[in-house]
């Protein structure tokens, strides 16, 4: 989604965000990923004005004046941004790379399933489904490089074992991380 | 999970922006194991000193495929040709967003040892003060002015060779 992002080009225009529009997107946000609830008001504190950076391709990004938190396409779900997910590492199901497919998902690749059977990959026992938004973690290593969309469910890729299995939304060091506000 | 666990504090990479643990992935790999000596030290026992040698080969193969296919080595061997001129040129460049580290490059043309350049200004400027290249200091944060007042009044370079570099981009 970032791969080819430049902030001067792709950012269109900055918009402050209404106090009720603000709340349904806490509700959402909250609806989406039940384990941040506790840490809401940390994450978005009531107080602070929230900002929507509206971007080319229909990508529109949630900040703070100095922290981009959340971002979103079309009508598809919020992602949080690698470094609100490096400080909130549970919000989002795991999934795990081998150590070969880090350099390919580093330059943007979508996730292949190979890549997520091989021993030193693991996904987890329950079925994640289709478009579930998921946190991608390798083979090694703490942090998450890559923030991703199951493009099929993770039986599938079990069993199927063949083509892109998760689509890379947001990888370490893309347009998305190396954005200037 | 508990209150008190949240937000975990992650420390980014003051050379590449990442997490440590990728430095070795980045374009500037060496660079980015210096910093992390002196930055952080828990890390670089963790992520370097752990390591077998083989391993270390393979990270830094791994870094050095990556800097041939963005074809820099012409442009060092142009640099090289060059006269050398004395001149120490300050100037800043962003790291993660709105993180500014301050370079200072140039030192050796005015025969200073750049391991205590780069000690005195840790301690003046009382933050993370690395050799980051043959002739480069990274200072974290951006103290362009001070620096360039330090340099002079300290080191006792001539004002006139101490340039102010702007946005650097590296
Ligand atoms: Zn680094």
């Amino acid at each position: 989604m970032f791969k080819k992002f430049e902030a001067k080009e792709s950012i269109v225009g900055t918009n402050q965000i209404k106090n009720s529009v603000q709340r349904s997107i806490r509700t959402k946000l909250i609806d989406t990923y039940p384990n941040i609830e506790e840490y809401i008001n940390d994450i978005l504190p009531k107080k602070v004005n929230l900002k929507v950076v509206k971007c080319q391709d229909h990508i529109e990004l949630i900040s703070t004046d100095d922290e981009i938190l959340f971002f979103k396409k079309r009508d598809g779900p919020f992602y949080p941004t690698l470094r609100l997910l490096h400080m909130y590492p549970n919000m989002l199901p795991k999934v795990q790379v081998d150590k070969g497919a880090i350099k390919f998902v580093l330059s943007g690749a979508h996730i292949m399933c190979p890549g997520l059977t091989s021993p030193g990959a693991d996904l987890p026992e329950e079925c994640l489904p289709t478009d579930t938004p998921v946190s991608v973690h390798a083979e090694g290593k703490i942090n998450a490089l890559a923030i991703g969309h199951m493009k099929m469910s993770s039986d599938d890729i079990k069993s199927i074992n063949k083509g892109v299995g998760i689509d890379n939304v947001h990888y370490l060091n893309d347009g998305l991380w190396r954005i200037d506000l | 999970m508990t209150s008190s666990n949240f937000p975990l504090k992650v420390d980014y990479c003051g050379v590449c922006s990442l997490p440590p643990e990728y430095c070795e992935h980045g374009p500037l790999f060496d660079k980015c194991k210096e910093w992390m000596e002196e930055n952080l030290p828990d890390e670089y026992a963790r992520l370097i000193l752990n390591k077998t040698q083989e391993e270390l080969e393979a990270m830094s193969l791994n870094n050095s495929k990556k800097k041939q296919t963005r074809g820099g080595k012409a442009m060092k061997n142009i640099t090289k040709k060059q006269e050398v001129q004395k001149q120490v040129v300050v100037g800043r460049s962003m790291r993660a967003r709105k993180k500014y580290v301050t370079l200072v490059r140039g030192l050796k043309t005015c025969d200073m040892n750049l391991k205590k350049c780069s000690k005195a200004f840790g301690q003046k400027f009382a933050c993370g003060s690395s050799v980051t290249g043959d002739d480069e200091i990274t200072v974290q944060g951006d103290v362009v002015d001070d620096m360039m007042d330090f340099i002079v009044e300290e080191l006792g370079i001539d004002d006139d060779l101490v340039v102010d570099g702007g946005d650097i981009k590296d």
